[in-house]
């Protein structure tokens, strides 16, 4: 996977992909790329959450800025209601605490996790692949085609997946 | 979808970043006897975050600080030093380096949070004479990351209960040494109209 060829998701953005191509986020540290596939039609969404909830208003700007706004609009963009939603499979990255012995720490990251899992667990969506409330950034590139993940950090080897069997992808006969 | 801030009013937090990092730099050529410059400040208002000069190389490694402001005009004060700068500002400072990510141990993170607690502090005293503000500063807390993920972290943090983020970025460098550091000051913007009525515009 080459750089170019990678969607990448910034902050508040959502990207899309259907079939192939490669979505990512760069530089995750208490924001949390979401990543949603349906196995049926083989698509993937992606936001950029950077905040729990929406502040009023602000939330039709950049849906996928907050966690509560980015999983209905994630849901839309793969043509599905609240009701079909469970055939659906998440990806989580990112959440992560950087900074060390904070006195006040809002603990964004952990917030933006916790407020995820409770709307995908409403769902009724599994999440297949967490990498999620460790105290390091990290980026990660998603292969739509093969379910292939590849999340990386600072100063830490690459983890690698394949997550077709837990995405319900049909390998194809050789 | 921001509001708009006049020209005056731009002018006036720009000068007050220059006047704080002012001070700020001076303790810090005190401490090293390396003389600083600033750079023109920059207002940023931006409802994602990104700082164009430091996210050109998103996954590269910056060294930073963040500490809380209480008082009349409350935020949060960020150091950010990309990697190589970094080292030059320990080798100043204690005449070593880290080879890696890995070797910064308490030493090193002691000697980032110490210059910017020195620096921070100095910053908050130069706006406080300037707007009769009492202001205090929380410890620093430290991290060294990705750019992206570090700068990011800060900006979310202080977006919280914001409908948008407003940042004071001010860069300091020497001309003998590689080296460049950026300050920012991410204020609670329901303050600002105190700010601005202090100041008398």
């Amino acid at each position: 996977m080459t750089r170019a060829e990678v969607q990448l998701a910034g902050m508040g953005e959502i990207v899309m992909a259907r079939g192939a191509g490669v979505i990512g986020c760069i530089g995750l540290g208490s924001c949390v790329g979401t990543l949603l596939f349906d196995p049926r039609t083989h698509a993937a969404a992606l936001a950029h959450v950077m905040l729990p909830e929406a502040h009023e208003q602000d939330a039709k700007l950049l849906p996928g800025k907050y966690a509560t706004t980015a999983v209905p609009t994630l849901l839309r963009m793969l043509d599905l209601s609240p009701a079909t939603a469970s055939r659906l499979r998440a990806i989580l990255i990112g959440g992560g605490e950087l900074f060390q012995n904070r006195s006040q720490a809002l603990r964004i990251g952990e917030r933006n996790v916790e407020t995820l899992h409770r709307l995908l667990c409403a769902l009724r969506i599994d999440v297949v692949f967490e990498h999620t409330r460790g105290k390091t950034g990290s980026s990660f590139e998603f292969e739509v085609a093969t379910g292939r993940i590849k999340v990386r950090a600072v100063g830490a080897a690459a983890i690698e997946r394949d997550l077709a069997a837990a995405l319900g992808i049909q390998r194809r006969a050789a | 979808m921001m509001t708009a801030l006049s020209d005056l009013r731009t002018d006036a937090l720009r000068e007050i970043g220059n006047i704080g990092l002012g001070g700020a730099v001076t303790a810090l050529s005190d401490l090293t006897g390396v003389l600083f410059t600033l750079e023109a400040p920059q207002i940023h208002r931006t409802d994602t975050a990104t700082l164009p000069e430091l996210c050109e190389t998103p996954e590269s490694v910056v060294v930073g600080t963040v500490s809380r402001v209480n008082g009349e005009w409350p935020g949060e004060g960020a150091f950010l030093f990309p990697w190589e700068s970094a080292c030059v500002l320990w080798q100043m400072l204690i005449q070593m380096q880290p080879s890696e990510l890995s070797d910064i141990d308490e030493l090193y993170r002691s000697v980032i949070n110490e210059v910017s607690n020195i620096m921070l502090g100095n910053y908050l005293q130069a706006i406080s004479q300037m707007t009769g503000f009492t202001l205090q500063m929380e410890p620093p807390a430290f991290a060294a990351d990705m750019a992206q993920a570090v700068l990011s972290s800060v900006m979310v943090e202080a977006m919280y209960g914001q409908r948008e983020l407003l940042a004071i970025e001010t860069a300091f460098k020497t001309a003998e040494h590689h080296f460049k550091g950026y300050f920012l000051y991410l204020p609670e913007t329901g303050n600002l109209e105190k700010l601005f009525s202090v100041l008398g515009i």
